[in-house]
């Protein structure tokens, strides 16, 4: 479908006319600014003072692998379990962590040393498991945090955490606080996009809407999902399937008779609606540019994999965010599930890191060769981690959920590449050095974007909420 | 935006503020409630506030004993009528940032104005008054007013007379079509009728507007609305939340609370039952039935959780939900440590928790306690069911008397191939030492302890040989967890190996073990197939889905060879459950064996008792014998059967129609309530006794301390709150604010009413009506306030944006519910039938599954077909964790928890969806087809009419023209265009209507879809 430029000309001659009516006086961004902050093409703006300070990320991808990938098969290496393998986790060792009805009652907790070799990768030597081949050629450019925390030991809870700083439902999620912050980059397109791998494993722990929904804030700063079956945004298709003249017509036809109206009664109101007619006429043509992955080369596809060819599949996702980063998404959201391995980590986990390493990687190097690294925060990481002992029979064993201690990986946006950061203890239950809870990820985050995290509040109920609640330092050692 | 334009507004905008503050300031008396109070709570409470453990220097600025007294350090903070001897005076104004206050990272310093008042407050004795909202409203003489003819009711003198003190003039009068609409919206949700707008228009009576209000609020419409506005606060959803969000009937309180409002249930009964229902003296099952409203929230399944860790978590939500609803305060800040800003300590919270703490329930699938209660909106449609199934039972007994048709049924099944017979056991013990109780019907109910691994070992003697094959049923029991049939919380069990042995019975050692060559089973979970109980992996079984199907499952397994000694045999049946998964046992096996050949054999073949009977010639049979043979005819052949099955059909439609409800109850004694240490589950402190904030008037002594005196004690004349509250609330449904602004918190945070003499108005006034709701509504849309016109021009628009002194009418988009409802109605489709279980209306493909595929715990969205495809939208099924997302993008919330005010925003998703949503596209289609049926001889004739239908109003010329303009575009557009033709029309499941020309039937939908999108379309006012 192809903008017909005489009809647009036509119909911004129309807007400039409604809102030239309307900025006689007191503008009608001056009144949309007390209420919601609204540019004239209806997307949201910037709260007043924000960014706090320069920013060092303009965006986010933020590759979250739900269920719970192992630290210990995967980032966290640790030669010492070769000694400890199948001996009792130690009391002292433990001290006393509640564990998942899962585990609770297990007679015995025998330590298992990942069945997988780890190497030493790029000038920085960063040790990757063997699962994670293709990751190992940006090694220099990641950031691997080995000392994550949190205090959920069930998903729903610590997801909800991750994505929203509580445990509970009903707070805002990241992306909605940073679109709430930061305003819209992007004339055609959400600020906050959400992918979702399809056809999951089907015992694949469950996702909600909530993990990108708004809370209290307005709902219009929710995440939109960019689906990989259906129309792409829901509702983005006519079904009439009408041709873009039509369409045209249709939307002017409105747009005219609803200024005609505003003229009359006033109510600014109207004139957010046309604008947001127009948004919406401008995402019917973006986001099928946006999903057309035709025009891009064969040497996109050697980077990405042919998995990348396929929509829903991460590797396709991982493309997509890069898409987007390009035309000014600035929080982008990819869903992997999968991860939650109670039983057989031996054969789940291949199969997993066979679905994600090669995308997460190249995107890292496709957003570096685009020079666009510098400035787009990547992450790589599940709720929480899981246990160095066995859930069931060792030899063929799985791994229950872990709070104490996990990994993730950061990248570009102004983060130290080559950097293992933090410590675990030779048990890899607990942290040792430089713990960094769900708080102080959350408070990075939003500095590198530009924002204290202390200073971006809202007031419900009495209360100026926050992302980081009371807590949450920024990490300073990973900053570059 | 210039900053000139800004200035000017914030300018004006501080004078509505603070109409009575003047340029000569000292002569104006400082107000603490409005002018100190959030000045204090917003620069200084945090620190210098009620939370004892935050406290600084020793200082409390909330109190005044405290404010002046002097500390420690020797100043005294406030000396009353001395700023320059106030230790505050003196640090607003410092210079010095260490000494400055607020401190950097608590706030900006304060304004010059702020200071100003903080400064002739002190001046002025720093006089401290108790916060507004904890006063009881106060009844104050009817304000005088220059207009005095503008006025209708009492409402209209608070309104004008806050106009003329800021020199502004109410608007005109709302045209009567305006008006309609608006009132139509409001009391029902739904547009008015062509008709309804007719007749308004041309009845000049005096008391035409009083006569629609009456009407509207008569409607069975009235209560479908105030419900969808009510579910909200009530966090109403059809499924359990968190993350797997499964499915649960909870709809007949839905249909408890519609019929409350169209029954107008006074608002004092309205709480008392829905809060204590249960505790009121001999309740009703009605009562009970209301007290669901505390079982809306959501209760989590998901593997390994903590139980407590989430009951914990259900009762804080039924606190912080009861007290934001009644009283509007934000107590759950008071969960970790002592209220920053409002006078609730840790321990008040924990004592207003102690009233939800005594029901009998569990976090992980904590559906319990239910009862079956009949929707009261059915009761006559039961009546008619319960008639049809009392002539039924009558006629059972002569059918049972016929058997004239036994021998021949008997001859039928002699030669049955597909017989099994149950068996009864010998002994039975479990290695986990669980309790193993044989039940009459051979079944072995398993209770007691409940061990992570467990293997029953059961014996049976038999005269059968040639055994060909094994059945275990696996029975339910209301004694197993969720009434299912397994024994883990979830309701199922993994069986993960079965063994068999066979001995003679005169030589048990001679025992052989019997082999397996299939198992199958009528059930089989996903990756739980029952032949993987025959390997010996335990880390494989037999598993049935009992989080979500809490039914029986039979298996069979067939042997290798038959088996069976001549002299008799003994069976030695081992059941094992060794899975990781623990406690996970059967909860109610029962064996058969059949001789039959295993290809005949199915689930629920003839029992071989009846089989055995039936080959034995009538003389020959035992009296046990024929009168087994009799009772199987009669309950499965005779004349009887039919008429049982149409009573069993009856009796489902009964109990289907009204599944179990969640309710209230309380088991006294079960658990005594702790102060939580940082509202931890795990970290109680010191037990608490259910109690109310000392800051409140107190519970009456006659009042039980339960959930029933609470309720009193929220509706005694005495308690500040909750008047103001509701009418708070139900204000800010007419005109999109409530007085007082901040409908969810009344405390020192939240916002001074704007009109507060009118807010202790209504309050009183609802009191005195005895909680009259309806008198509430009429009153307030027969004020003139809410009569005035919304089309004023953008001026007044844009001096008071949000309306807050109510100088024009409410003008606002519909709710998610009234725009979908708006198109049903306008578009004829609207299906208008009352209550009932929640419909699947339109939604796009695979929106459930891409979030959660895992079997048993998901499932495809079952779209709706037919007429509940138009069913008003508070019927649509509400999944929280993937919410309708017709509603969802109109800003209906997920109802993860009780919302008070929903965001009203305009996005370009919600023009997506009303320019491409099926419901709205089928929706246009079938209006232009009425409006083509309407007899008109023009097209701009027909254009003005599918206008009004749109809108309620006729069009002007201008708007005429551009509407002819447009519908002569969209027909050149469909004239050369079949395909777009059949891609229009074929939108929706409805079918076309082929006695219209299709070129015509397009060109007219297209026109309807312009009109079904316009801004008014979707507004009212």
């Amino acid at each position: 479908m192809k903008s017909n430029p005489i009809e647009q000309s036509h119909l911004l001659t129309n807007r400039r006319q409604f809102f030239g009516k309307a900025s006689t006086g007191i503008g009608v961004a001056a009144l949309s600014s007390m209420l919601q902050a609204d540019k004239p093409n209806g997307q949201a703006k910037a709260l007043p003072g924000l960014p706090h300070f320069a920013p060092k990320a303009k965006r986010v991808i933020y590759l979250l692998q739900s269920g719970a990938p192992s630290q210990v098969d995967l980032y966290d290496y640790k030669p010492s379990l070769e000694k400890l393998h199948l001996q009792e986790l130690p009391e002292d060792v433990r001290k006393g962590q509640r564990l998942t009805g899962m585990t609770a009652r297990q007679a015995k907790f025998p330590l298992v040393k990942s069945p997988f070799k780890f190497h030493r990768h790029g000038e920085s030597g960063m040790w990757l498991s063997e699962l994670l081949p293709h990751l190992g050629g940006v090694a220099d450019d990641l950031c691997k945090i080995t000392s994550m925390h949190t205090e959920a030991i069930n998903h729903d809870p610590a997801i909800t955490f991750f994505q929203s700083g509580h445990q509970q439902p009903g707070r805002p999620s990241l992306g909605s606080w940073l679109s709430y912050g930061l305003g819209s980059e992007t004339e055609n397109l959400p600020s906050f996009v959400v992918m979702l791998t399809k056809n999951s494993f089907n015992q694949a722990q469950p996702i909600y809407d909530r993990l990108w929904g708004s809370g209290f804030l307005p709902s219009r700063f929710q995440g939109v999902k960019l689906r990989s079956q259906g129309d792409p945004v829901l509702y983005l298709n006519d079904p009439a399937k009408q041709d873009a003249k039509s369409r045209r017509n249709l939307l002017n036809s409105i747009a005219k008779l609803n200024a005609k109206r505003e003229a009359e009664i006033g109510d600014p109101e109207i004139n957010t609606r046309i604008a947001q007619y127009e948004m919406a006429y401008r995402m019917q043509m973006s986001v099928p540019e946006l999903a057309n992955i035709n025009d891009e080369p064969e040497s996109t596809f050697n980077m990405y994999g042919d998995a990348a060819k396929e929509p829903g599949t991460h590797a396709y996702n991982c493309l997509m965010a890069r898409r987007m980063a390009e035309r000014g998404v600035r929080f982008i959201q990819v869903f992997h599930r999968g991860w939650d391995h109670h039983s057989n980590c031996q054969g789940n986990l291949p199969t997993l890191t066979k679905q994600t390493d090669q995308g997460s990687a190249a995107l890292i190097a496709d957003l570096k060769q685009r020079d666009m690294l510098k400035d787009t925060l990547v992450i790589w990481g599940g709720e929480f981690g899981r246990t160095v002992y066995a859930q069931g029979n060792p030899a063929s064993f799985g791994r229950d959920h872990h709070p104490r201690c996990f990994s993730i990986w950061m990248a570009g946006g102004g983060i130290k590449g080559g950097l293992t950061y933090g410590k675990t203890d030779d048990f890899c239950y607990n942290v040792v050095e430089n713990g960094v809870h769900v708080h102080d990820f959350h408070a990075t985050i939003l500095h590198l974007m530009g924002i204290d995290h202390e200073q971006l509040t809202h007031r419900f109920q009495g209360r100026d909420y926050r992302l980081t609640d009371v807590h949450g330092n920024v990490v300073d050692g990973i900053i570059a | 935006m210039s900053i000139k334009s800004n200035f000017t507004l914030s300018f004006f905008l501080l004078l509505c503020a603070l109409t009575t503050l003047q340029a000569s300031e000292e002569q104006v008396t400082v107000e603490f409630n409005q002018h100190i109070r959030p000045l204090l709570s917003n620069k200084c409470f945090t620190c210098h506030g009620p939370d004892a453990n935050k406290r600084e220097a020793g200082l409390r600025l909330d109190l005044r004993e405290s404010a002046i007294a002097t500390l420690d350090s020797g100043v005294q903070a406030i000396t009353p009528g001395v700023p320059e001897e106030s230790e505050v005076w003196a640090r607003i104004n410092s210079g010095d940032e260490f000494t400055r206050m607020p401190p950097a990272g608590h706030g900006d310093p304060l304004s010059a104005t702020e200071k100003s008042l903080i400064r002739n407050w002190i001046k002025q004795g720093a006089k401290y008054q108790t916060h507004w909202a904890f006063n009881s409203p106060e009844r104050t003489p009817l304000p005088t007013v220059k207009q005095t003819r503008w006025p209708e009711n009492p409402i209209d003198y608070y309104i004008l007379r806050k106009l003329e003190q800021n020199g502004l003039s109410p608007s005109s009068p709302a045209s009567k079509e305006t008006l309609i609409r608006r009132l139509a919206f409001d009391l029902t949700g739904l547009p008015p009728s062509l008709s309804e707008i007719d007749r308004f228009l041309a009845d000049q009576s005096d008391d035409a507007y009083q006569r629609l209000v009456e009407q509207y609020l008569a409607s069975p419409a009235y209560g479908e609305n105030l419900a969808s506005v009510w579910l909200d606060l009530a966090r109403y959803a059809d499924t359990n939340g968190y993350q797997y969000d499964t499915e649960r009937k909870h709809w007949v309180w839905r249909d408890w609370v519609i019929h409350a409002y169209n029954q107008n249930k006074s608002f004092d009964d309205f709480t008392k039952e829905q809060i204590a229902g249960d505790l009121i003296p001999n309740s009703t099952p009605e009562q009970i039935l209301a007290t669901g409203f505390n079982r809306n929230h959501g209760i989590t399944i998901e593997g390994g959780v903590i139980g407590e860790e989430y009951r914990t978590e259900y009762v804080m939500d039924r606190l912080i939900t009861t007290s934001s609803v009644w009283m509007g305060l934000t107590v759950g800040c008071a969960r970790c440590h002592d209220h920053k800003y409002d006078p609730i300590s840790q321990k008040e919270f924990y004592q207003l928790y102690a009233f939800f703490n005594l029901v009998p329930e569990r976090g992980q699938s904590g559906f319990q306690p239910q009862m079956q209660i009949n929707s009261p909106l059915a009761s006559s449609r039961m009546q008619a069911l319960t008639g049809r199934i009392q002539n039924l039972e009558a006629s059972l007994p002569a059918a049972r008397e016929d058997l004239s048709g036994l021998e021949d049924w008997a001859k039928s099944i002699a030669s049955s191939g597909n017989t099994w017979h149950v068996q009864k056991p010998d002994s039975a013990k479990s290695s986990g030492g669980t309790t193993i109780t044989p039940q009459e019907d051979q079944s072995l109910l398993v209770s007691g302890v409940n061990p992570q691994k467990d293997i029953y070992t059961i014996t049976y003697e038999t005269t059968q040989t040639n055994i060909t094959a094994i059945r275990l049923e696996c029975l339910t029991h209301p004694s197993l967890p969720g009434g299912g049939p397994g024994r883990h919380t979830n309701s199922n069990f993994v069986l993960t190996g079965i063994e068999l042995t066979a001995s003679p019975t005169n030589k048990p050692e001679q025992s052989q073990k019997v082999t397996f060559r299939e198992a199958k089973a009528d059930y089989n979970q996903a990756n739980w197939h029952v032949s993987s109980a025959l390997d010996p992996n335990t880390a494989t079984g037999w598993a049935v889905d009992g989080p979500t199907r809490k039914l029986p499952a039979t298996a069979i397994f067939i042997a290798e060879k038959p088996f069976g000694f001549d002299a008799g045999t003994t069976l030695n049946l081992t059941l094992k459950h060794e899975a990781s998964f623990g406690t996970h046992g059967i909860g109610r096996p029962r064996i058969s064996l059949s001789t039959s050949d295993p290809k005949g054999l199915s689930f629920q073949g003839l029992d071989g008792a009846i089989v055995d009977a039936a080959r034995v010639t009538p003389q020959k049979r035992t009296a046990i014998q024929q009168q087994l043979l009799q009772e199987h005819y009669i309950a499965n052949h005779g004349p009887a059967q039919a008429i049982q099955v149409e009573l069993a059909r009856l009796r489902q439609q009964q109990s289907q129609g009204f599944p179990q409800t969640m309710i209230m109850r309380d088991q006294p004694g079960i658990r005594t309530t702790h102060i939580l240490n940082r509202g931890q589950y795990n970290e109680p402190t010191d037990e608490v006794q259910a109690g109310t904030p000392t800051v409140l008037p107190g519970m009456d002594n006659q009042s039980p301390a339960n959930r029933l005196g609470l309720a009193n004690w929220l509706m005694s004349p005495q308690h500040p709150l909750t008047a103001r509250v509701a009418v708070n609330r139900y204000w800010q449904m007419f005109f999109g604010n409530g007085l007082v602004k901040t409908a969810e918190d009344f405390g020192n945070q939240g916002a001074l009413p704007s009109h507060p003499q009118l807010l202790d108005y209504l309050a009183l006034e609802f009191q005195h009506s005895e909680w009259d709701i309806k008198h509430l509504h009429r009153l307030i849309v027969s004020s003139a306030t809410y009569q005035q016109t919304s089309h004023v021009g953008r001026d007044k628009y844009i001096a008071d944006p949000e309306n807050l002194l109510l100088t024009r009418g409410p003008r606002m988009r519909l709710t998610a519910e009234q725009v979908r409802d708006n198109v049903l109605a306008v578009s004829g489709l609207l299906l208008n039938t009352v209550g009932g279980p929640s419909v699947y209306p339109y939604q796009p493909k695979g929106i459930w599954l891409e979030l959660n595929n895992r079997p048993g715990y998901s499932r495809a969205y079952p779209q709706g077909t037919g007429k509940q495809l138009y069913r008003r939208s508070l019927y649509t099924f509400w999944k929280r964790t993937v919410p309708s997302p017709m509603m969802k993008t109109l800003d209906a919330p997920e109802r993860e928890f009780c919302t008070l005010k929903r965001s009203l925003t305009n996005t370009p998703l919600q023009s997506l969806l009303l320019l491409n949503g099926i419901q709205f596209v089928e929706a246009a289609r079938h209006m232009a087809t009425a409006v083509l049926h309407q007899p008109f001889e023009s097209d701009s004739q027909r254009i003005s009419h599918a206008f009004r239908v749109a809108t309620g109003r006729h069009p002007d010329n201008t708007e005429l023209e551009l509407l002819l303009e447009a519908f002569q575009q969209q027909a050149n557009d469909f004239q050369n265009d079949t395909e777009s033709v059949t891609n229009l029309l074929s939108v929706g499941d409805s079918p076309v209507d082929t006695s219209l020309n299709a070129v015509e039937l397009a060109t007219w939908t297209a026109l309807c879809r312009i009109l079904l999108n316009l801004d008014e379309s979707i507004t009212k006012g």
